[in-house]
């Protein structure tokens, strides 16, 4: 029988894991403390509603786009231009520099067969890497830990700042765990309450799953707590992040990462991209924030001498029709871009502008990247997995990491 | 051989905490006193004769859209007419919500309550996308509560057209010439059918045959002769909150549903729905994953889904199959589910007959739970058992004592910063300026939404003798047996037994319900 006392001391579990009961190990709760700055993270930045991907990378140079949007297309001489056929939205000012300055991929028309228009769906097909017309239980990065990180000890493997789990992070073992604010974790009670309480969220199996399950989440949550308040003590940003969500949100994401808290993919949520109406203002303030939130925590991470471990990815839903809808808005699509920023991303424009003429049946862009693609580049150009083991299916990884000498 | 239920008072037990959001003891004794058949239809009849909670006096016989934009009005003051009906529908939006959790308490037949909340999380609407339409939430939580154990094909007419749903799900809007798929689909992919059950088609032609209808002022109302401008979101322009057909709104040509053609409109439709093979198992499985059974064969989906089409697609014989199935009693299923954040609230009111009045705030202590009345998250409505616990909300389940017993709202957790919302100028000084604007307008906000208090108190007396507490042992087992379903650990039972003995008398019974708040034990049901 173990010492139960042995889990009230202050030290992390991780001096524990030899002797932590089968019980424990099944959520694979020890969390080690200290920095691991070696390992590789992935930020996955989600833009919630389906992003328009048309007025975000912008294909200026063809009339077919001004003629299927008369009332929301952006003119081409307020473009930021990465080429002569494609510009950024005027209020991606801050990503346009860092394209510049070669730190910045974007992935043309990405997208997948037989496209799914409902947010709910479509977003499931994103996280869980099925095909469209297949139902998967499990996301992709859940799939990943699984694979590939059955032999390590650390949780949480994946963590979400936001209110709902991810369905991206389900797996045989949730190695996951989701907050909007690091504060919800601790637990102010002094006195014999709080000893008590310390002495509440022992493990003690019963047998009754769900029961077993609160307390290994208890374990869980106490021990992440630990490690949230030693990197918010120790860690500094380098720049300064305004007081919105994104910005403040991979603010604490780029702490945790420089602190080497366990956690190898982190996932933050960029949500209000379902402009059906009144698309061109809020459309520029979403681009707004997007940009300049992940041109901070670029800049912040780079002066950390932590960018070189990072690679960021972002993804939505799905696009947005071609054609603008009578509410200067426009609906549900298919094929959008997705961006890839970080110290050995393989930085530039990769494909063409989509090819207006040549729409599905609907009027939205046809994918000429499988995202599945991109996912297998992640897998095995940034985490050395074997994406064959991770997605449903074989898809060629997508060119997406330097394998040069390519540094910051 | 069909196993049977063995009833009993732990059986009972199960199915007040269960239907009832908890029960005491006492109350389980006497329902095990009936034969299982007797007591399921006792609940059954209460709830379907239960009165409801009292109408708000904010609720009009005629609603009148005070946040009209027209055209010609200055934008000074349309700014002040939107802050004041903007404000007053936040008011009356937080009333509502404690008007309901008011009543999930004190109501002596709570299945009612439960199942008005099952079907909240069902056919959802939420008011994040719903902007100052307060008065369709209270007409749309008193539909659900009508038809709640009543007749699926007359509720989901009532849910077709309730105006509520007309806004969310866009009908309002929806005409021949722009047919608007967004109620359609979740008509057949969340409400009654599930996936893979109707094709895309299907969806299209239902879009085009619920055209026609939209929301109007009641008929012979005198229109202000003003305009609005075309541009004017949906919301700042509605005349009012009366579903009416307009027919030449309404695409009246030929339409094939699963496989079958007609001039269909509302009625057709939903005629053709219900009679879908998929309806009955769709709707079963929805009962059975929010009350909770263990039916890994489905058969108890399958005996369920028969009741249903047998009875012509009534409501109650559906869940007497259930509460009365051994799937629903099978010892796998006893203390398995995790208490929703709602059913933690009301229960805790409840299991310690807290006193004192139920407000607003208290209603929203469930938000950082992860559930808010009339806020579901996504159209496919709330989580559901396991899904309820991460490392972030199972912390601030234990630390719900702070809330339930101290009065004072969860702290820490506040959004980590705030939706942008608008563009911010790139000019360093004004957008200093903007964002010191945004945050005090945020400031505001905040001090307005939690002036009420938490105004809830806990009465030892109620709940054990005062001399009991000269005896911790005992006082720890009393109110461990009144609010738990599962056998406490021997963990939690010392550790509050060692407590107690570090406290005067007086303070103990407080410190073993915080206690028990805290333990893993009283997050199942």
């Amino acid at each position: 029988m173990m010492n139960r006392r042995l889990f009230h001391k202050t030290v992390g579990l991780s001096a524990l894991t030899a002797t932590v009961p089968t019980f424990l190990q099944k959520t694979g709760s020890a969390l080690a403390a200290g920095a691991r700055s070696s390992d590789r993270v992935l930020v996955v930045i989600q833009l919630g509603g389906g992003n328009d991907g048309l007025n975000t990378v912008v294909p200026y140079a063809d009339a077919r786009y001004y003629r299927a949007r008369p009332k929301i297309a952006i003119a081409d001489r307020s473009v930021l231009r990465l080429d002569d056929t494609l510009g950024l939205h005027p209020e991606m000012l801050e990503l346009h520099r860092l394209y510049q300055d070669g730190g910045l991929a974007i992935i043309m028309n990405v997208g997948y067969p037989n496209p799914n228009r409902s947010h709910f769906r479509s977003t499931d097909i994103w996280e869980t890497a099925s095909a469209a017309d297949r139902i998967l239980k499990t996301g992709w990065l859940g799939r990943y830990f699984d694979a590939a990180c059955a032999g390590v000890p650390t949780d949480p493997l994946g963590l979400r700042i936001g209110d709902q789990p991810s369905l991206a992070f389900a797996g045989d073992r949730l190695r996951a765990a989701t907050f909007a604010n690091p504060k919800m974790l601790e637990n102010p009670a002094e006195g014999p309450a709080g000893r008590a309480m310390q002495r509440l969220s022992a493990v003690e199996e019963t047998g009754i799953a769900a029961l077993d399950f609160v307390q290994r989440t208890g374990n869980q949550s106490a021990a992440l707590s630990r490690e949230l308040q030693r990197a918010a003590k120790q860690v500094r940003p380098k720049v300064d992040y305004p007081p919105f969500a994104l910005c403040q949100s991979l603010r604490l994401v780029a702490q945790m990462i420089v602190a080497g808290l366990p956690p190898r993919v982190y996932y933050v949520t960029h949500g209000g991209f379902d402009t059906h109406a009144a698309q061109p203002q809020r459309h520029a303030y979403l681009l707004q924030e997007f940009s300049e939130a992940v041109a901070l925590f670029h800049a912040d991470l780079k002066a950390h001498g932590q960018l070189d471990r990072v690679l960021g990815i972002t993804f939505s839903e799905f696009g947005r029709r071609v054609a603008e809808n009578k509410n200067a808005g426009t609906d549900h699509g298919a094929a959008s871009v997705l961006f890839a920023f970080g110290g050995k991303v393989k930085a530039g424009v990769h494909g063409k502008a989509p090819n207006l003429s040549d729409l599905d049946p609907l009027g939205d862009l046809v994918h000429q990247v499988d995202f599945r693609q991109v996912y297998a580049g992640v897998l095995k150009g940034w985490l050395g997995a074997d994406p064959d083991r991770v997605l449903a299916g074989r898809f060629e990884p997508f060119p997406l990491i330097e394998t040069g000498g390519k540094g910051s | 051989m069909k196993p049977t239920v063995t009833w009993n008072e732990a059986a009972a037990r199960h199915l007040l905490s269960r239907a009832c959001f908890g029960g005491t003891p006492e109350q389980a004794r006497q329902l095990a006193a009936l034969p299982l058949d007797k007591a399921v239809d006792q609940l059954l009849d209460k709830a379907a004769n239960a009165p409801g909670p009292d109408r708000p006096e904010w609720v009009r016989e005629v609603w009148v859209n005070k946040l009209r934009r027209y055209a010609d009005m200055p934008r000074e003051e349309y700014l002040v007419t939107f802050r004041r009906a903007s404000t007053r529908n936040d008011e009356e939006l937080l009333d509502l919500k404690a008007r309901w959790v008011r009543h999930m308490v004190k109501t002596p037949a709570p299945l009612r309550e439960n199942l008005t909340l099952f079907w909240h999380g069902h056919f959802t609407s939420a008011s994040s996308k719903m902007f100052a339409v307060t008065q369709a939430f209270y007409q749309q939580n008193e539909t659900w509560r009508k038809h709640a154990l009543g007749n699926f094909r007359t509720f989901l007419e009532a849910v077709t057209l309730d105006p509520g749903m007309l806004i969310y799900l866009d009908m309002e809007e929806s005409n021949k010439d722009n047919p608007n798929e967004n109620y359609a689909r979740e008509l057949l992919e969340l409400f009654a059918l599930g996936v893979g059950n109707y094709t895309e088609k299907d969806i299209r032609e239902i879009a085009r045959a619920l055209t026609g209808w939209t929301l109007d002022a009641p008929p012979g109302t005198v229109k202000p002769d003003r305009p609005t401008s075309p541009e004017t979101a949906r919301s700042l322009r509605r005349d009012g909150l009366v579903p009416t057909f307009v027919p030449s709104r309404h695409d009246a040509g030929i339409k094939t549903v699963f496989g079958k053609t007609g001039r269909f409109g509302v009625k057709e439709v939903l005629d053709l729905v219900v009679a879908h093979p998929a309806c009955g198992p769709h709707i079963a499985s929805r009962l059975i994953d929010y009350f909770g059974a263990h039916d890994p064969q489905g058969t108890l989906k399958v005996r369920m889904a028969k009741a249903f089409v047998e009875s012509r697609y009534e409501i109650r014989p559906l869940l007497r199959e259930l509460f009365t199935s051994p799937e629903f009693y099978a010892p796998e299923c006893r203390g398995n589910r995790i208490k929703s954040p709602v059913r933690l609230l009301v229960g805790a009111c409840r299991d310690f007959d807290l006193q004192g009045e139920i407000t607003p705030s208290l209603a929203q202590s469930t938000v950082p739970l992860g559930q808010e009345l009339f806020n579901p998250p996504t159209v496919k409505g709330w989580p559901s058992g396991e899904e309820w616990i991460t490392s972030t909300t199972l912390a601030l389940r234990y630390r719900y004592g702070e809330v339930l017993l101290d009065g004072k709202p969860l702290t820490g957790t506040e959004p980590l910063g705030r939706i942008r919302g608008t563009l911010i100028p790139r000019e360093p000084t004004e957008a200093r300026k903007t964002i010191s604007r945004l945050l005090a307008i945020d400031a505001e906000k905040a001090g307005s939404t939690s002036k009420d208090g938490i105004r809830i108190r806990f009465e030892a007396d109620r709940l054990v003798p005062a001399e009991l507490a000269n005896d911790p042992a005992a006082l720890v087992e009393q109110l461990l047996r009144r609010v738990l379903v599962v056998k406490p650990r021997d963990a939690s039972r010392s550790a509050m037994v060692e407590a107690c003995k570090a406290v005067p008398p007086a303070e103990r019974a407080k410190l073993v319900a915080r206690l028990i708040l805290a333990c893993p034990e009283y997050q199942v049901e």
